[in-house]
Order: structure tokens, then sequence, then C-alpha cells
């Protein structure tokens, strides 16, 4: 499906989106909803920026109610939304906010108060209840809340938005990299195009350009010699083997570093930290904000230390500043800002949507098409609250057990590829026609290959060979991308490699080492 | 009870010295917590495969060219030479092939040429050193082989001589499992004549002069599909280790624990050495943990073979901090100062690579001062200092040599003083 190479020189669209995380994809499918001809570029794959490296926590409202009462209701309302409209890609885990030893409880009154006023449903509990829904967590909590967080899929949600999206006319092009945008006079009218697989140059015309870049759209801007202040707010995360807690699991405090820990399909999620970067592309993992978490861990769920950890990422929020310097990013707000550079710099024909957060990529979707309709012609209504993703049609949510459920009547009928994530031959099979992609990474984002525990040292020599025998890519192509993918696991493995997971890696060592001796294949 | 010898660990390292003590007369008892690396490792004996960059053709005549502190550096060339002689006696059922004057090359399942110093003999029909034409046979259904990615990677390979390689995928009688590890596959081998149905399935599709690589899984008790395939197709077979379980690794444990339980050696698997009783530097009991509690077995002496961090026998923490698990050793190979940073791409090399307990020549662990930890024990295989098995293709020699060369270290009673200092 999406990514056919454009093989024109030249393509038009009423709107062209610039990048394909959950905003861009987003607008595109708004605005491909709306009517609107609608082209999205992406230099690199899908959700491969922030969204695909955040917690995957969809926010209740919870976490702003006190701070930032309007990311709070913004929050609640999209959460409301998300669950009927995209129920595939969320887990119905519930949240529960607890008053930690290191917290104080009278902070609680002023959460409760809070989430009243901006919404949020939010409920205190008995300890014991608390305890008894979570037995693993601090035992010596001394107030419990719950609310309805819910753990989000962000490559589904994305890979959903962007068949909608086709689905109405769209094209996505991911691996589509904009080298320069098209001027004519003060009016942006396109943007040259590479397509970074093929080398291939083109241009795409189009009435106009909606920036959805993230913490990269200061980096677009200045390609129409506009100015958009976004900093880029790196927040780390560890995956934990197992799903140590059941519910969204929230310090009751103001949000601050490793207050979250969260259950994400097998595993769990322990987030975040939040230090200014300069470069959002330069995110290098500390030792010491891998300490941070494992110790805040280990306030919420005793013994997480000795928890396996499986994989360590950096993401990068793009924190929008209007004004002033702001010297801690976690006082930047986290609502969005939609920018018409025809009102701020005189450029037309060119929007910048940035900041807001994934939990609220609709609306921020939403209010970007709304500003571009005044410059096609007049208003249409937006349908993305109402229309559902396939596969949501029946607002049913996800269920954690459904690769097991599918699995269970006939529970050897089929190879499995991926032992940790149930992943069988025709699926991946499927998926590599699909997609058109002979790229390990990508099949990874798109399946949840090889983030299990084994973290692909069994699966992916596997693909690799399926690869090549479905002739999808010659035999350097399948030493290449496995090669790749063992340098790109690696990076998010080597930063909080120890215990079990040293041992693993030990394991993973001498499958592709003493076993294979990958290092020593022809590429 | 009180026994000679304690070994700890039932990998290869462990079953080779407790074999070796115990075809010497003496009274053994193997613990450990479940089957070795044995049954993860292909059971070809690697003993040099790389020195550096650059392949070994010899390892014999490459083991002088290793750094200090490398375990071999404790084991002669005369006694590995031994050692790898009395292996294959020792594993006659399965027909070792090989020494350690020069490296086989073994095509691995992803169509390297990998060398090894022994194979047995239904591995060792791949050798590639000598040319020739080649077909890879490959299961639908079996996801653990393919044979398309080894017959094209092979025939780019760097090799003394030319080869050709193709591919061929065969469809086997069905089966009510669709999903097939290799242990399974081999099962099917040993009880369902599927070797008849190989044959008639390769009988008309071989070339006379070609070689045929299957994967390994002829057979689970024993390699006789193997050698029936061979007479009946009068072609070269040969077996190409693959992902874990490695059936011929199983084949090769079985082989030692029968020799073993027919040397009288205790196994007791499912428990835990956990520390050992000490006086006047010796160890006088090993403790051994199981689900009931803790029991010592007095002993003369005992053997390390617990294994590397694959194998749980060193542990690195949350903190940075790394150790021996059972009888807490002092280490060596550690990086400076006290926080392991592992480098950031994949292939360089990573600290704690070479991590693990330093020995006299008597394979006695020793302290900072090169003096054994404790008079009667004696360590071999993974737990050992020095070696990054998986780069240089050593893993399987290491075990070997090392088992074989601890057991004469007890067996020639030691004259090295003990430190007071130590404990």
């Amino acid at each position: 499906m999406a990514t056919q190479s454009p093989s024109l020189s030249s393509l038009e669209a009423d709107v062209l989106v610039i990048g394909g995380g959950s905003t861009g994809v987003g607008v595109a499918r708004d605005a491909a909803l709306r009517g609107f001809s609608t082209i999205l570029v992406e230099r690199s794959d899908l959700a491969d920026g922030t969204t695909g490296r955040f917690h995957g926590l969809l926010h209740s409202g919870g976490r702003y109610a006190v701070k930032d009462p309007s990311a709070a209701r913004e929050c609640i309302a999209e959460n409301r939304i998300l669950r009927l409209t995209a129920a595939d890609c969320v887990e119905d885990t519930g949240g529960l906010f607890v008053s930690t030893p290191w917290d104080d409880p009278e902070y609680g009154d002023q959460f409760l108060q809070g989430c009243k006023a901006t919404g949020v449903p939010a409920e205190e509990i008995p300890v014991a209840e608390a305890l008894r829904r979570e037995p693993r967590v601090n035992p010596d909590i001394r107030r419990a809340f719950l609310v309805p967080d819910a753990a989000l899929d962000p490559w589904k949600l994305v890979w959903g938005c962007a068949r909608s999206a086709e689905e109405h006319g769209a094209r996505i092009l991911p691996y589509c990299r904009v080298l320069y945008l098209e001027m004519d006079g003060d009016r942006v009218v396109g943007a040259d195009v590479r397509n970074e697989r093929s080398g291939e140059e083109f241009r795409i015309h189009a009435t106009v350009v909606i920036n959805a870049a993230g913490a990269w759209a200061g980096q677009i801007a200045d390609l129409a010699r506009c100015t958009v202040n976004v900093r880029a707010g790196m927040g780390l995360m560890i995956a934990m083997n197992h799903r140590l807690v059941h519910m969204c699991v929230n310090r009751c405090k103001r949000p601050a570093d490793g207050d979250i820990l969260l259950p994400l399909r097998t595993a769990c999620v322990i987030g975040t930290t939040d230090v200014f970067v300069p470069d959002p592309d330069q995110t290098e993992i500390r030792q010491e904000d891998i300490d941070l978490l494992l110790d805040e861990g280990e306030k919420l769920v005793p013994g997480f230390r000795q928890a396996r950890a499986l994989h360590a990422w950096a993401g990068v929020r793009p924190l929008f500043e209007d004004t002033a310097k702001v010297a801690e990013t976690r006082d930047v707000t986290r609502s969005h800002a939609l920018l018409d550079h025809s009102s701020r710099e005189g450029v037309a024909g060119f929007l910048t949507i940035t900041g807001g957060k994934t939990t609220t990529f609709r609306l921020m979707a939403e209010a970007a098409v709304d500003a571009a309709c005044r410059q096609l012609g007049g208003p249409r209504p937006c349908r993305t609250a109402d229309v559902p993703l396939s596969g949501s049609e029946n607002h049913a949510l996800y269920q954690i057990s459904h690769r097991l459920a599918e699995r269970e009547p006939v529970p050897q009928a089929e190879e499995i590829i991926c032992e940790c994530e149930l992943i069988t031959r025709s699926r991946l099979e499927d998926t590599i026609k699909q997609r058109d992609t002979t790229s390990l990474d990508d099949i990874r984002r798109l399946l949840r290959l090889a983030m299990g525990p084994c973290q692909g040292g069994f699966c992916i020599y596997r693909a690799a060979g399926i690869l090549h025998q479905g002739g999808h890519v010659d035999q350097a192509g399948a030493n290449q991308t496995l090669l790749d993918f063992l340098e790109e696991r690696w990076k998010g493995v080597h930063p909080i490699l120890h215990g079990d997971q040293l041992r693993q890696a030990r394991l993973d060592d001498w499958i592709f080492q003493g076993i294979l001796d990958v290092e020593h294949v022809p590429v | 009870m009180s026994y000679d010898t304690v070994v700890v660990g039932a990998g290869l390292a462990g079953l080779t010295a407790a074999l070796r003590l115990s075809e010497r007369g003496q009274h053994v008892l193997i613990v450990a917590r479940g089957v070795g690396a044995t049954h993860l490792a292909p059971a070809t004996v690697d003993v040099l495969g790389y020195l550096g960059d650059t392949q070994v053709a010899s390892p014999a005549a490459s083991l002088p060219g290793l750094s200090n502190g490398h375990p071999y550096g404790h084991v002669p060339v005369d006694q590995l030479t031994t050692a790898l002689a009395w292996f294959c006696a020792h594993t006659a059922a399965l027909g070792y092939a090989g020494g350690p004057g020069e490296n086989l090359l073994l095509p691995t399942a992803l169509g390297v040429p990998k060398p090894s110093a022994l194979a047995p003999r239904s591995m060792a029909g791949g050798d590639l050193r000598a040319g020739g034409r080649f077909v890879f046979v490959g299961f639908k259904g079996f996801k653990d082989f393919h044979p398309t990615l080894i017959a094209a990677n092979l025939a780019r390979a760097r090799l003394p001589l030319s080869i050709e390689a193709r591919a061929l995928e065969l469809e086997p009688p069905p089966t009510r499992r669709g999903d097939l590890s290799g242990r399974v596959m081999a099962g099917r081998f040993d009880n369902e004549q599927l070797t008849d149905w190989l044959v008639h399935a390769l009988e008309h599709r071989v070339e006379p002069d070609e070689r045929i690589g299957v994967p390994a899984v002829l057979g689970l008790r024993s390699d006789a599909p193997w050698q029936e395939l061979e007479k009946r197709l009068q072609r070269k077979v040969f077996e190409v280790a693959t992902l874990p379980p490695s059936v011929p690794g199983i084949r090769l444990f079985q082989a030692l624990s029968a020799a073993l339980r027919s040397g009288g050696v205790r196994m007791v698997f499912g428990v835990t050495a956990v520390g050992a009783r000490i006086n006047a530097g010796r160890i006088e009991a090993v403790e051994v943990a199981n689900a009931t509690g803790t029991h010592a077995y007095p002993v003369t002496s005992v053997v390390l073979a617990s294994g590397g961090f694959a194998s749980g026998g060193l542990e690195l923490d949350s903190f940075g901090t790394t150790r021996e698990t059972v009888f807490d050793l002092p280490l060596s190979g550690l990086p400076e100062g006290h926080r392991v940073r592992f480098a950031p791409r994949y292939f360089d090399e990573q600290p704690l690579a070479t991590a693990g307990v330093a020995t006299d020549d008597l394979l006695r662990p020793v302290d900072g001062s090169s003096r054994p930890v404790y008079e009667n024990l004696h360590a071999a295989g993974a737990i050992l200092a020095g070696a990054t098995p998986w780069k240089e293709k050593s893993g399987t020699g290491i075990s070997v040599a090392t088992g074989y060369a601890a057991a004469e270290g007890i067996l020639v009673p030691a004259a090295a003083p003990v430190s007071e200092a130590v404990r």
C-alpha cells in the first residue's frame, strides 16, 4: 500500500502534509475525509519520530489537572473520542494515581479538585483496594485515585490513520524527505522532495502546506524563511519484561521524572525524563537518567531494579515556545500551537501545527485543517471525531490476549516466527507484501517483531531468511538488513544491559556470532 | 555422602572434567541447575577460528598468538591435542573428525564458512575447503533453516576453492503440528521414517557429485538417520547447525552422560551450588540448595564449570557490580572504574566480554596477587577470564581443553601454597 514510490516527476494536491507522526497522519486523514486531495511526506518511516517513542499513555488528563487545566480538558475529551474511533489501538487498562511515601498526601486534594474542575473523572479508593488491584505497587502508599487512563499503541494508531487517509484518496509517502519549500513570491506553493530509498527527486505542488514535523518543525519552517521555536524535550523510557502493573500507575504529585509506569502489550514502560536537547536527532541516553528511572521505579514497585529491563529509548517532545526562553522544559505548556504564517510572517499557504501530545493529535489535526479550509475556499466540517478507523468500527477496545485467543483453537496450526509476540509466518509475509518493505526495522514497528524478551534473538534470522526466500531482497540486502537490525537493536539494549537481559544478550551473541557467524556474511 | 570431586555445572566443560576424573577412578558428583550450553551450541569443537580479524587455518599453530591471560595460556598445545583425542575417543558414537592441526570450514545456517577443529561425522561432510557442488535442502514448515540464503551467501563466500551452491525446499509429510522446533523435527526422523521420505524426495533431484546439506535435525536419539541417508543416497550428506535447541548438541550431551553414568558419576539437576565451607584455604564441602533447603557435600576437590553470563555463572546487577555467583570469587577483566558502560556499536569490543575468573596453570582461580583462592578449587569453561569465545569461535574448544586440564590439575596434586590472606 503506502510505500509505492512516486515515479512522477511532479504531483499535485490541495494539501501537502510534512511529517508522518500522529499529528501528520491525523492531518492527512482529516483533510482526506473532508474531501481535499492530500499528500503526506515523511523523511523516515511513519511513527519513527516522537510518536513511536513515547510511553504509550492515553492520558485521562489527570496528569495535567492541577498544572495545566486546558491540557487536561483536551485530554479527557480526546480520550473519550479515541476510545470510540480508534478502539482497536486502545487497551482500557485504567489509571491509578498513588501517593507514595515520597509524595505529599495533601496533593491528592488538589488533584481531586483539579480533576473535578476539568471534567476528568477521578475517584479516591481505599489503599487496600488499590493494592488488591495492583499487588506489586508499594504497600506503603497512602492514597489512591482511579482515572480513565489507558494504553495506546502508537504504531497501530498511525498506520490506522494512514490507511484510512489512503482509503479516502490521500497518498502517504514515507521515506520521502523535503529538500526545499517551493515559493511563489510570499506564497508556499509546494515542496521538492527526495525519495530516500531510490534517490529520485520530485516536486509536489500544493495549495496549502501543513508543517506537522513536530520537534523538527523549526527546520521545516526555516525552508520558508519562517521562524518556529520548538524546543526538543528529550524523554527517556525503559521497557520492562512482563506487566509489573495492570493499570497505568502514576505518582500523585506535580508531574516530574520517572513517575509513570504503564502496561503496554506484553511489557510495561516506565517514563520519563525531560531534558532539553539542541538537536532532536541527537538523543544520547545518559546513565544517570537510567538510574533515575530505575530508582523511581523502585519507589512505585519495590524490587524494580531486580526486574528485567528489556530496552531503553528516548523520544523528543516538541515544546513550542513563542516568546521568552523557559528554563525548565516541564514548564512549557503541553497544549499545541497552530501557526498561520500568513499572519505571522506574511507567508501564505503555509501552516505549522506543533507542540501538543499524541493523546490530542486528532484535535491538533482538526485545528490545522480548519485553518487550511480558510485558504481552500471555505469551511468544511471535520469528521474525525465520528468516523472510526477500520478495525474499530464496532468500538471494541484492544484486548492484550487477542493474538493468543486467535491461536488457541489451533495452537499448532502454523509456524510462529516470533514466539515472544506470537507472530505467525503468514502474518509476517502479508506485512512484507503489503508494506513492500525490506527493512526488518520497519517490520518491527508494524508487527512488534523482536520487541519481546529475546529482542530478536530467534526471529530475526528467520525473518531475514523469509525476506530473501520470498525474493524481496537479494542476499546482500538480507545480510545488510540483518546487520542493520542488530545495530539498531543494540542502541536500545546496551544502555540498560544488566541482570537477566545481559544473560539474554549473551545468548543472542552466541546465536548470531557463535552459531551463525553473522560478522562474516558477505555484504 | 562424600565425593572426591564435586563438579558445578553440566555444560561441556563440566561433563569433560567429570568424565576424565571418573575414568581415573574418582568418585564424582555433578550438580547443576539444568543442562548446559550443549543444548544451545552446535556440537562442533571450535578451538580457535579467528585471531582478531584473521581467519585461523591451524588452531595449534595460532594459539601462541593469543593474548596473555587467555584460558588456552594454561593448556599447552600437546595437552590440548591429548584432550581432543581423548574427547574423540569418548564420543565414538558420534564419530568426531578433525584435530587441532587444521580447521574445517563448515557452513553456518546463514551460509558463512565457519572454522571448527572437530565436527561430528554427521556435520563434517560440509567441509567447504575442497570446493565442489552443494545443494542445501530446507523443509517447508521448518522456520530455523533458510537454504536459499545459505546457498546465495556461500556462492559469494571467500573460499580456497570455488564452490557451487543451490537450494531446494521439500515438503515433508504433513503433521498435526504446524510449528516445529529442531527437536521436534529430529523426533520425526527417529519415529516416523522421515528418512524414507527424504531419500525418495532427493534421489532424482540431486546430481551424483553434489553434497547435500540439511538442517541438523537428523535424529535426536542418534545419528542413525544420517547414516542411512548417506548409505541410500550414495552421496555425502551433512547437517548444518541452526538455532537452538541444538540437536547435535543434545546427541553430544547424551553420549557424554551415558559415559558418565556407566562410569558411576552421579548427576543431580535442578539444584544450585550456593557456596562452600572453608577450612585452612580449602573447600571442605560444597553447599547445594534445592527446593527443600541447603545440603553440604564434603569434597576433596571442586571443579567450577558454571559458565559465564549466558549460563548464570557471572552476573551484573543494575548498579554495575559484577559477581561470580557460586563462590563469590575475585574477577578479572572487569572494566576500569565502577560503572560498566557498553560500547554503542554492537560489533565493537564490549566491556565484560573477557570478564571471568583468572587461574594458575592448574586452572585454580587466583586472587589479585596470583595466588590460588582455594587450594582445591579448579575452574573450567566459560567462567574463565580472557576469551571472547563467540568472536574467536573458541567456546567449545576452551570447554573441552580446560575441562580436561582442570581434571589433570586435580589428578596431579598441587604444590603451590595458598594465600593466608584470602577469606
